[in-house]
């Protein structure tokens, strides 16, 4: 079994919790042990949207070369422009290739830990997560860089 | 025969239950000699004294609650009566026994440590560096509290004129961190009521207690269906996701939208966006802490 079957086992037993969960509301008048259930509910539907956002990630394989090629080439000068500001996305560089992470999450204000977007940040994401490729797999590529 | 006092399955877990019941059997411990009360040794370095004062603010339990039944609190100096030279007899008492060390505040490095005096021993000054370097070493559990002691925070931030340094970068030891600005009551007190009861708590490889740093704000954050359909708010007044003006729920890690502050009514999400005060790096690699020119089209 590989580990998609696995994550993929775990989502009807996280919906079963969830459908009991929310079958106790209504016979609960408690209300300790509503706010308790609820909690458990939040528990379970933060669990769910974690399996599935896994499950997304690793359909996500990295794009193949010939799909990269296709890509546009984008001069350093021409990635200044995607700084996310004024209603332009947001792009960075790693590795040659250019990501769009105009949404996403850790991304807010098109800034990351003091980083700003339209750089090529390839030693900056080395220096932080060289053991965390599989990001790289969840980014959407837009071009390359010359 | 069950005992009236076990918790059955399913046990209350909100924060009030679990704050007490972790109090209550930390009091119950001691109160039947198998243990004894320890030392707390609270130390105020480069910051704003912020920490202390969350703390006072704490619910469940409560300040007194703390000093009368769970630790003997030795020094504080914001909150001893005793000052000046009687003050740092008593610092100094407790070097040659147990004790808990809890810092506030960054280590200022500038001038061999003379931009933060924290007192006087024998006519001398003694800077917050001084202290670190003695009492670190010494405590049995070390407990860096707030963003400033745990790497530097606010007072480490660009341009950094006092040289500040996180308590790591100055006692090279085990500690748990405890990254906040401020550091939640509950935060310091569950830390610590479980190291009197079961020793250190799990940390994750940041050397953050599990218990309170596990998923992100993000995680659990009532906004985030509207994240999820990418409906983004323009202004802080609208009720919609603040992901694009600059929120850093998704990067912080800490349970404030389930635990709440100020006896748990409220927290920042509320009115603003998160500025990931609990997240390493903060404030220079959380600013900007809100911004209006986005992503998007106004």
């Amino acid at each position: 079994m590989n580990e998609r079957d696995l994550v993929r086992r775990q989502i009807p037993i996280v919906l079963g919790e969830i459908q009991f969960l929310t079958r106790m509301l209504y016979s609960l008048a408690d209300h300790p042990v509503k706010s308790l259930v609820l909690q458990e509910l939040w528990n379970q539907t933060s669990f769910l949207q974690f399996l599935l956002s896994l499950v997304d990630q690793q359909l996500a394989a990295p794009p193949a070369p010939a799909a990269l090629a296709a890509l546009p080439t984008f001069t350093r000068d021409e990635l200044a422009a995607f700084t996310g500001r004024n209603g332009n996305p947001a792009y960075v560089a790693v590795g040659g290739t250019v990501y769009d992470v105009t949404d996403n999450a850790a991304w807010s204000a098109a800034t990351h830990f003091g980083l700003t977007a339209g750089r090529d940040l390839t030693p900056e994401f080395a220096s932080c997560h060289a053991a965390q490729q599989y990001i790289l797999g969840t980014l959407r590529p837009v071009g390359r860089l010359a | 025969m069950i005992d009236p006092n076990y918790v059955l399955p399913p046990e209350a877990v909100s924060n009030e239950a679990v704050a007490r019941r972790l109090v209550e059997d930390a009091a119950e411990q001691i109160r039947a000699g198998r243990l004894k009360k320890k030392r707390l040794v609270w130390l105020e370095l480069t910051g704003c004294s912020g920490n202390i004062i969350s703390l006072l603010d704490g619910f469940h339990p409560d300040l007194e609650y703390l000093v009368t039944s769970m630790v003997d609190l030795v020094y504080e100096n914001s909150l001893m009566a005793a000052e000046g030279e009687r003050a740092m007899e008593r610092l100094m008492g407790v070097l040659d026994e147990e004790f808990i060390l809890a810092v506030e505040g960054a280590v200022s490095l500038k001038n061999n440590g003379l931009y933060n005096v924290i007192g006087r021993w024998q006519g001398e000054p003694l800077t917050a560096l001084a202290a670190a370097r003695m009492l670190g070493p010494r405590a049995t559990h070390v407990i860096a509290v707030g963003a400033c002691a745990v790497d530097g925070g606010p007072s480490a931030a660009s341009p950094n004129p006092a040289q500040c340094v996180g308590l790591p970068e100055v006692v090279d030891r085990p500690m748990i961190k405890l990254p906040g600005c401020p550091c939640h009551p509950d935060w310091f007190l569950g830390t610590l009521a479980h190291l009197l009861l079961y020793g250190a708590p799990k940390l994750d490889d940041l050397g953050r207690p599990l218990l309170f740093y596990g998923p992100t704000i993000h995680d659990r954050c009532p906004r985030r269906p509207f994240f999820d359909r990418g409906i983004f708010a323009r202004t802080l007044g609208e009720p919609t996701c603040l992901f694009k003006l600059g929120c850093r729920g998704p990067v912080t890690r800490v349970d404030c939208p389930t635990r709440l502050w100020n006896g748990y009514v409220n927290w920042p999400i509320g009115a603003s966006t998160c500025i990931g005060c609990s997240q390493f790096g903060f404030p220079d690699g959380m600013a900007p802490f809100v911004r209006f020119d986005t992503t998007r089209e106004p």
